[in-house]
């Protein structure tokens, strides 16, 4: 009667059966629910293998579930009300958008659920701890290394990336701070704003480096405080033949961006520790299902790079970590 | 057989059952959990809603693949209304006519410029996309939720009676309007019959053009109550949201029973196809399969339905 709808549940079994061997082993054991933004990004792989670690040395399990599309905002909601339905021990969230992310996290602790929020903030205050880089600590750091360069006097300009982004916006407020502080140093340049894309960064950072008079001495360093702002002022840089000439700090390794760094395009790259924000944030929820106190803040720090510390060992391992051995790829 | 074709719904509702209860084996035993259920249902609701209209449509013959963006549209739509202060009532409605409003822009497309609808879908599925981006300003919209957010969170306590969260009922209230509407009126009858042959239903006196019309202004509309469910569980008005949705409303029409050839399909059936998936999505997550998996699983179980939909067919073509 049932014939070809009990091929097609067969054919679901089958299925199913095939991905049930490929669960691990839960015996009673702590099960802690880790929710990126996305999976397939680099940085992300890196917050995986550093949370593999933890999960490792701790003797704990954890699932890594982010949202089936990349920056699906429903989807990561989805996640998080599944894993409070399934009862985990803990939930370690890295929030997509900082208010949409309340209500299911409010649940979570209303179920018992002790939640850690890493690398953004969430409004509200039923998580436990938040941990990620200190972001105007990270900017101070890129203040003082451009000063630094410029034997602490001459005059300086910052591409912003985007208003309304709490990360750069700190970034740029602590590198402002830290270059206010010096006397002989001038800020002539600190309201343009880069924009979304390495393109609007491009054409920002153009007009920024003409308006100033680059290419006649009327601006000795700049800063840039993400991936896609220093990306384009380099680009603007060397269209205008000032790469090397002009000081140049920006924020974010990729691969380009360290290759103009060994190119003396670019002196320093402030850059995150992503291994160390994933490894952190899942020893921080082991701690709080242990009942112990917590920081409410926990900083991953940052680091600056140069062309002379771009190969020692521990500065290879936050910049390119090998993932290998935690991710098995 | 005979039965399947009588309750063309039995089949995923089958299949329903037999992936739950895979699951409920081989998943951590909280997946059985009363509050799983409810999670389960809840996050059924948006896909379960735009697929009545979905089913419709396709009935008809047609498609709309401009479910996904009017959505968003209907989301940020929604925000807006709150963040200007209106109350939450006013704000479903109009969320809810702007839906209306692009699916008669469909039908509309549609009937006179005679262009097949996956063609003026696939064009009002981009433009209705900006246009959400435009009135957003490309950004996220915070606003109030209060009212709104109540439609699918969990029950506050003392209000267990109810079962599941009001959109769970509003979702099951609208399926079964739609499906009486399918077997009781005129134009339930009509719209089967345009699906099965065009012209003959055009012969027969059938008013072809205006039954498109109100078909796809049915389908936007309901895609606007999505819309405003999708709204109660962000909270803020996204204008880049439910990207790929209309694939996952189609999938659940076509699990449930739904030919893309028109004339065939079954409200429920949509509604089990629906469920179907969330199912699937949340014993991943219990399971801890990795993304790409459960894309390769999800899209298999698609290809299975529309094969089986087929050997049905042409089964049933040979008698």
């Amino acid at each position: 009667m049932f014939g070809r709808t009990l091929r097609f549940a067969l054919t679901l079994v089958a299925a199913l059966l095939l991905l049930s061997c490929n669960r691990s082993k839960d015996g009673g054991t702590t099960k802690i629910a880790v929710i990126p933004k996305g999976t397939t990004h680099e940085f992300w792989k890196a917050v995986h293998a550093g949370a593999v670690k933890a999960s490792r040395e701790l003797h704990v399990e954890i699932v890594w579930k982010g949202p089936l599309a990349e920056d699906d905002l429903k989807g990561q909601i989805d996640v998080v009300q599944s894993f409070v339905a399934q009862g985990v021990s803990g939930i370690v969230l890295a929030p997509l958008n900082d208010k949409a992310l309340e209500k299911p996290v409010d649940g979570a602790v209303k179920a018992n659920i002790p939640v850690v929020i890493f690398d953004s903030d969430l409004a509200g205050s039923a998580h436990k701890s938040f941990v990620a880089t200190d972001n105007l600590a990270a900017g101070r750091l890129a203040g003082e290394k451009l000063a630094a360069l410029l034997g602490q006097k001459g005059k300086i300009a910052v591409l912003r990336y985007q208003e309304g982004s709490a990360s750069t916006q700190k970034r740029e407020e602590g590198f402002l701070e830290a270059v206010r502080k010096m006397p002989d140093i001038q800020v002539v340049s600190d309201n343009q704003y880069g924009g979304a894309t390495t393109e609007s960064a491009f054409e920002k950072a153009e007009s920024l480096l003409a308006a100033q008079n680059a290419g006649s001495g009327g601006v000795d360093g700049v800063f840039c405080p993400n991936e896609s702002t220093t990306f384009g002022m380099l680009l603007a840089l060397r269209k205008a033949g000032l790469a090397g000439k002009i000081k140049f700090v920006g924020f974010d390794a990729s691969e380009k961006l360290v290759g103009a760094l060994r190119d003396g395009h670019v002196d320093a790259l402030v850059v995150q520790d992503p291994f160390k924000i994933g490894y952190e944030a899942v020893r921080t929820m082991v701690e709080v299902i242990a009942g112990k106190p917590v920081q409410p803040r926990i900083d991953t720090g940052a680091v600056v790079v140069d062309k002379a510390s771009l190969d020692k060992p521990e500065t290879k391992a936050i910049v390119a970590p090998d993932l290998a051995p935690w991710l098995g790829k | 057989m005979k039965y399947l074709r009588k309750y063309p719904f039995l089949g995923p509702l089958v299949a329903v059952v037999v992936v739950y209860a895979i699951f409920a084996i081989v998943a951590p035993g909280s997946f059985t959990r009363a509050e799983n259920l409810t999670t389960m249902a809840g996050q059924t609701v948006v896909v379960g809603i735009a697929a009545s209209g979905m089913t419709l449509v396709i009935l008809l013959g047609g498609i709309d693949l401009s479910v996904g963006s009017n959505v968003a549209l209907s989301t940020v739509v929604c925000a807006l209304c709150m963040r200007a202060g209106a109350p939450a009532i006013l704000a479903a409605a109009a969320a809810m006519a702007s839906g209306l409003v692009a699916g008669l822009v469909n039908g509309a497309l549609v009937t006179t410029l005679r262009i097949t609808p996956f063609i003026v879908t696939l064009g009002t599925m981009r433009a209705l996309r900006g246009l959400a981006k435009g009135l957003a300003d490309e950004q996220k919209i915070d606003a109030p939720s209060s009212g709104i957010d109540a439609l699918v969170a969990p029950l506050p306590p003392g209000y267990g009676w109810a079962l599941f969260p009001p959109g769970v009922w509003i979702m099951l209230a609208t399926s079964g309007l739609v499906a009486a509407m399918l077997v009781y009126t005129r134009g339930g009858r009509h719209i089967v019959a345009i699906g099965s042959n065009e012209a003959t239903a055009r012969l027969c006196g059938v008013r072809v053009e205006r039954m498109k019309w109100l078909v796809y202004g049915l389908a936007g509309l309901f895609a606007g109550l999505a819309g405003v469910m999708e709204f109660s569980t962000l909270t803020v008005g996204d204008p880049t949201d439910s990207i790929g949705l209309e694939l996952e409303v189609i999938a659940a029409v076509v699990i449930g029973g739904g030919s893309l050839a028109g004339g065939e399909g079954s409200v429920a059936g949509a509604l089990f196809g629906a469920l179907l998936m969330t199912v699937i999505r949340t014993g991943s997550t219990y399971l801890g399969i990795d993304n790409w998996v459960q894309d390769i699983v999800t899209g298999g179980i698609v290809v299975t339905a529309v094969a089986l939909d087929r050997a049905r067919r042409a089964s049933e073509a040979r008698r």
